[in-house]
């Protein structure tokens, strides 16, 4: 049917006609959603004119609470309200154990005990894990994009810190199949960053983002030029973001009023937690600030926190990043004064201190003037604009890398590197393995990934077993194994026995992902996808596709219905048109739909044929033939 | 771009000479030509089928220019299109004097923290091992013009000795630049 929908050249098309894709930037502290709009990507307010969405999700009995709202009852409902919940993203629960251990009691959840590699957080709505709670974000943040847009929303790219590994990614991946969203891409934040930026200034050469979120860090070397964004190299660290810095003035006051950590309620640990993020926030306009928590009710403590103090709490964590920026700046190849921009990114760099030792570092003037909480969401939606074809010009591309080396475990624990860190993606590699007993017809990888000698050092990512290719003696057979890192970054595996050409299956054992079950179950679970949500989407998808048929044949007639076609040719099309609106609203089964629609096609396309006649007499009218040859 | 490019050796995919010292800035000119086309964002609206098909082209485009891009990798490369395969190799004979060298050298690294200034001895070591890699390049390319297949492979050998050595020193430069931050 798209040839109905003719416009003159040098015409826009029809607003009906227009596509549209949202950005979506899922932050540790908040959320944002963008689109592009008649050519201008910009973040989508709520009702209340708010643009960020505080990534904050509280669970009732009768409900969920996504945003500002559950934000504010946090400190009355500390087990059931889930915050910075981004950082369990991919996460096991031994890692979880260490990495928050000299903070435990800061972390206010009760975890569940279950067989699932995943943890799992006891609220009065049932066991949550990380991927459910950011799909309730992400819920949101699509009905926002909806509400806006209308429903012809196609799909989403999704923006994850650089420095995320696989298991963080794919767990990214499916919170927004768990949220019913289309993802177009998975796209790097600071990447997304620099596309809003590199727009918008029209920069070309060496840039460096260097972006400090909530409670991830990432920085940046890219490559500037006409449209291409290409990533030189990347790092950054998945654990380190404003968060931290809370978190180290808040172990100050803690100490400062000699209070046990220990002894400290969930309720009131969230206190201290706010009041640390209040001081810091205050201590990039004032010299210094009044700090004053009641920690029982004889017990009130009030104290002053100024500059210096708080330098020397973050000067630290500011430090790791630094170390970062060199490894990134080597691994690129690039030196400092190659670097013509440091652009500033995350809400973390409000923090004087931050731009204060990135300045220096860098010895450059910082980039600080583009809004540091919003531009990660303007690039995805530019480039999500890109994917679904609304790029005029079509020359957007962005060039990204692996940020963490994948490997497998060989003999005694260590690592054989199989595709080194910022290497450029889409990436696949094959090695070639043997076997080390007679008639042995499987055998188990072990993928990790990281930059450390140690297995026990990396992440593991999977252990893959690889079954059913015929018996050999030992050493004999040759089974290769392709290791494919896909444009999002996600890895997978196949393996094949080279004599023989059989395909080996691979099994899948995620060290710390949902096994596909799993999220079949949430899915399952999920009111949203009741039934089999597969039909479901597709039938939604044609019903789309449905409205946008009825819509072309309507306006199409409505141009030119009454001179191009007879009574008798109009009132037929009306007749199947009308089958089409029925089926629109009460077909219950795709294929159905699917008929209603070719049907429509078929006795219109005469109509479509004349039209078009028409259109290119247009046209040519009054130019010469040798003027379209151009 | 169709599935030709899967017939086409890493320098015909670039469109360049078969060379020692291809044109860095040609390549990655080339390169973002050919990304253009075949990056798997140009395919977004595709079916599957073509969506895979754009993710693997734009792999072997990627690992072409990675290969031609990097002196011992590009030289290895070269040496496959005349059948020698270096993976996996077991021999690995080479000539005594230049063995001799690289332990001095490795001692010299080794020590090297314990020298007053570390940083100039190891700036010294970089700029040494980054003109002995270029002249083993040049060597390379009259060797492999005539087809001394087993000398060309020595040279790849001694280029890997130097690549892990310049990997030790900036790894120590790296060690102590973050000591100093």
């Amino acid at each position: 049917m798209a040839l109905l929908q003719i416009s003159e050249p040098g015409q826009s098309t029809k607003p009906h006609e227009h596509k549209f894709a949202i950005g979506i930037d899922l932050g540790t502290t908040n959320s944002l959603v963008a689109s592009v709009r008649s050519g201008q990507s910009d973040t989508l307010p709520d009702a209340d004119g708010g643009h960020l969405l505080p990534s904050v999700v509280q669970y009732t009995a009768d409900g969920t609470v996504v945003g500002a709202q559950a934000k504010q009852n946090q400190i009355d409902d500390p087990h059931n309200t889930l915050s910075s919940i981004k950082r369990l993203m991919g996460r096991g629960v031994n890692e979880l154990k260490s990495q928050f251990e000299n903070l435990s009691a800061a972390l206010p959840y009760e975890f569940a005990q279950t067989d699932s590699m995943v943890p799992k957080i006891k609220t009065v709505a049932g066991d949550k894990t990380a991927i459910e709670v950011s799909a309730d974000i992400l819920k949101a943040l699509k009905l926002r994009g909806e509400k806006t847009l209308g429903d012809k929303l196609e799909g989403a790219v999704i923006t994850v810190p650089a420095y995320f590994d696989d298991a963080q990614r794919q767990a990214t991946k499916d919170a927004a199949t768990l949220a019913g969203i289309n993802v177009l891409r998975l796209l790097n934040e600071p990447t997304a960053a620099a596309v809003a930026y590199g727009l918008d200034s029209a920069a070309q050469g060496i840039v460096a983002v260097y972006d400090l979120g909530g409670g991830t860090f990432d920085i940046s070397i890219m490559q500037l030029k006409k449209g291409v964004f290409e990533v030189l190299s990347t790092g950054g660290d998945s654990a380190l973001g404003g968060d931290d810095f809370d978190h180290a003035i808040a172990e100050w006051i803690i100490k400062q009023a000699d209070v046990k950590p220990t002894e400290l309620s969930s309720s009131l640990l969230r206190v201290v937690l706010h009041e640390a993020c209040k001081a810091k926030e205050a201590l990039s306009v004032e010299e210094q600030v009044q700090i004053n928590i009641e920690f029982a009710a004889d017990k009130n403590w009030s104290g002053t926190l100024n500059r210096d103090e708080l330098n020397s709490l973050i000067d630290p964590l500011i430090k790791k990043t630094l170390m970062s920026c060199r490894r990134a700046l080597r691994d690129a190849e690039i030196e400092k004064d190659q670097v013509i921009d440091v652009v500033m990114v995350g809400g973390s760099t409000r923090a004087l201190r931050v731009r204060e030792q990135v300045a220096d570092f860098f010895e450059a003037e910082l980039k600080v003037d583009i809004d540091p909480d919003r531009v990660v969401a303007i690039g995805a939606a530019i480039q999500a604009n890109a994917l679904i074809g609304n790029d005029a010009e079509g020359n957007l591309l962005l060039m990204d890398v692996l940020p963490l080396s994948l490997g497998i475990e060989t003999m005694g624990g260590l690592t054989e590197k199989i595709i080194s860190r910022n290497t450029p993606i889409p990436v696949s590699r094959a090695q070639e393995f043997t076997t080390y007993k007679d008639g042995q017809t499987a055998m188990a990888l072990h993928v990790v990934q990281g930059e450390r000698e140690l297995v026990d050092d990396c992440r593991s990512l999977a252990k893959f077993e690889l079954r059913g290719f015929p018996p050999h003696v030992a050493g004999a057979a040759r089974i290769r194994v392709t290791f494919q890192v896909d444009a999002d970054g996600l890895l997978s595996v196949s393996a094949k026995e080279e004599i023989s050409a059989v395909e080996a299956s691979v099994e899948v054992k995620p060290s710390y992902g949902l096994q596909d079950s799993e999220i079949e179950a949430m899915l399952k679970a999920s009111m949203e996808f009741a039934g089999d949500d597969k039909d479901a989407r597709s039938l939604r998808e044609q019903q789309v596709e449905a409205d946008r048929v009825l819509e072309a044949i309507d306006s199409a007639m409505a141009d030119d219905g009454e001179e191009m076609l007879s009574a008798d040719e109009r009132e037929k099309i009306q007749q199947v048109r009308s089958e089409l609106a029925i089926a629109r609203h009460n077909a219950t089964a795709t294929q159905e739909l699917k008929e209603a629609m070719a049907k429509l096609e078929k006795v219109s396309a005469e109509y479509v044929a004349r039209r078009m006649n028409a259109s290119v007499q247009k046209t040519m009218a009054g130019h010469q033939v040798e003027e379209f040859n151009k | 771009m169709s599935n030709s490019i899967f017939k086409q050796n890493y320098f015909e995919i670039f469109s360049v000479p078969v060379s020692t010292a291809p044109n860095l800035k040609q390549l990655k000119e080339k390169n973002h030509q050919l990304q253009q086309q075949v990056h798997p964002d140009r395919f977004a609206n595709s079916d599957a089928a073509q969506k895979r098909e754009a993710m693997q082209i734009t792999s072997l485009v990627n690992e072409a220019y990675n290969t031609l891009k990097v002196p011992v990798a590009r030289l290895q490369y070269m040496l496959t299109l005349k059948g020698v395969d270096m993976d996996g190799e077991t021999d690995t004979s080479m000539d005594g004097a230049f063995l001799m060298q690289q332990m001095e050298l490795r001692e010299e690294i080794a020590d090297v923290k314990s020298q007053s200034d570390p940083l100039d001895v190891l700036d010294t070591l970089s700029g040494d091992l980054k003109n002995q890699a270029q002249n083993l390049v040049l060597a390379f390319a009259d060797f492999y013009q005539q087809d001394e297949l087993e000398k060309s492979r020595e040279i790849v050998r001694k280029l890997q000795f130097i690549n892990k050595a310049q990997k030790e020193v900036s790894d120590i430069i790296e060690q102590i630049e973050d000591e100093l931050i």
